[in-house]
């Protein structure tokens, strides 16, 4: 099974050369998306033998992501391993998620955060109520909603083919694991929470939170 | 007899005018829509001079005051320019989404095609 690691990345010029760090004894492909970044994001992004891509304004990480792995896709990949850029994922995890694909024969694989006491309690507990409804919703109940650390096989993407821009990919490939009844597992992973201001903001929940409601009503 | 406030609603009814006719001819709307909102400019005006000419026509809907009558009508057509925009910034999010993910794609080289 050929695997691809698709990272979007925007303004992260401070992390992003230590993840690709911690990286560099990854044995598969790599590509990485500077989704229209301000910093010198790109500049460190292009130093790694990796591939590289560039959206020219800021999308958001869904389109970023879309662009990851429509490129990994093309280039023969089978499966994508979603990561994020600010070193939050530990690549010692990434086994978990080719033996959940190959072992497992699971469509979609979902990280699951093993929580220190440092992320902001808000954070935590609208994780868990965000959980409780695409549970109720859905039917489906993943208990971290919003870790960017997953896999799905090319079949998964093409039935998962999200809409969202933003934060709200996340969500919405749970969402559309759920109409679509594809095979899914949830793996514990280590999480190293760097950055407190950064990522899904209250504003990008209820933008999330209305488009959940949207997606009830028409998918 | 014209009023204060009909007579500043005649002067911006007639300054509407005028910037329709700009936009017209800076060719930044097409003849269709400068006929289009000058016909709505005048009959603005139209209205203003003559409010009673509205009276039957708001009783036809049950509506006492010819004020109400056009607070509701400009509500209306506030709420449909409002969703006319809504819709012509979701087609121009998606073309520019479509147009820099294509553009960022383009030195892939596709692995079925080697």
């Amino acid at each position: 099974m050929k695997i691809f690691i698709v990272i979007p990345a925007y303004n992260e010029e401070e992390k992003i050369s230590e993840t690709l760090k911690k990286l560099s004894q990854i044995k598969y492909p790599i590509v990485v998306i500077d989704d229209g970044s301000k910093d010198r994001t790109w500049e460190y992004i292009t130093k790694y033998k990796i591939i590289s891509l560039k959206h020219k304004i800021n999308l958001g990480k869904g389109s970023a992501l879309k662009t990851g792995c429509e490129a990994a896709f093309k280039m023969g990949a089978d499966a994508v391993i979603l990561m994020d850029s600010d070193g939050q994922h530990d690549p010692a995890d990434i086994h978990k998620f080719t033996r959940a694909l190959k072992d497992d024969r699971a469509e979609i694989v979902f990280g699951l955060r093993e929580y220190g006491t440092d992320v902001p309690l808000i954070r935590f507990l609208g994780n868990k109520i965000a959980s409780v409804v695409i549970s109720l919703l859905f039917g489906i109940y993943i208990s971290d909603i919003l870790c960017g650390f997953r896999a799905l096989s090319r079949k998964a993407y093409e039935k998962v083919h999200w809409d969202s821009k933003g934060y709200g990919v996340e969500t919405e490939m749970i969402v559309r694991t759920a109409k679509n009844k594809l095979s899914y597992s949830q793996i514990p992973i280590q999480a190293l929470y760097h950055d407190k201001t950064k990522g899904v903001t209250l504003l990008d929940a209820f933008h999330i939170l209305f488009d959940v409601l949207k997606w009830r009503i028409n998918l | 007899m014209i009023f204060g406030f009909q007579l500043i609603a005649i002067v911006f009814a007639l300054i509407m005018l005028y910037f329709a006719f700009l936009h017209y001819q800076r060719k930044e709307i097409n003849g269709m829509e400068i006929v289009s909102w000058w016909i709505i400019w005048i009959v603005t005006i139209i209205i203003v001079i003559f409010p009673g000419l509205l009276k039957d026509f708001a009783g036809v809907f049950s509506i006492t005051r010819v004020f109400d009558l056009m607070v509701i009508g400009g509500f209306i057509f506030v709420i449909f320019l409002t969703y006319k925009s809504y819709i012509k910034a979701k087609i121009l999010e998606k073309k520019i989404e479509e147009l820099v993910r294509k553009e960022s794609l383009k030195d892939i080289k596709d692995a079925k095609k080697k």
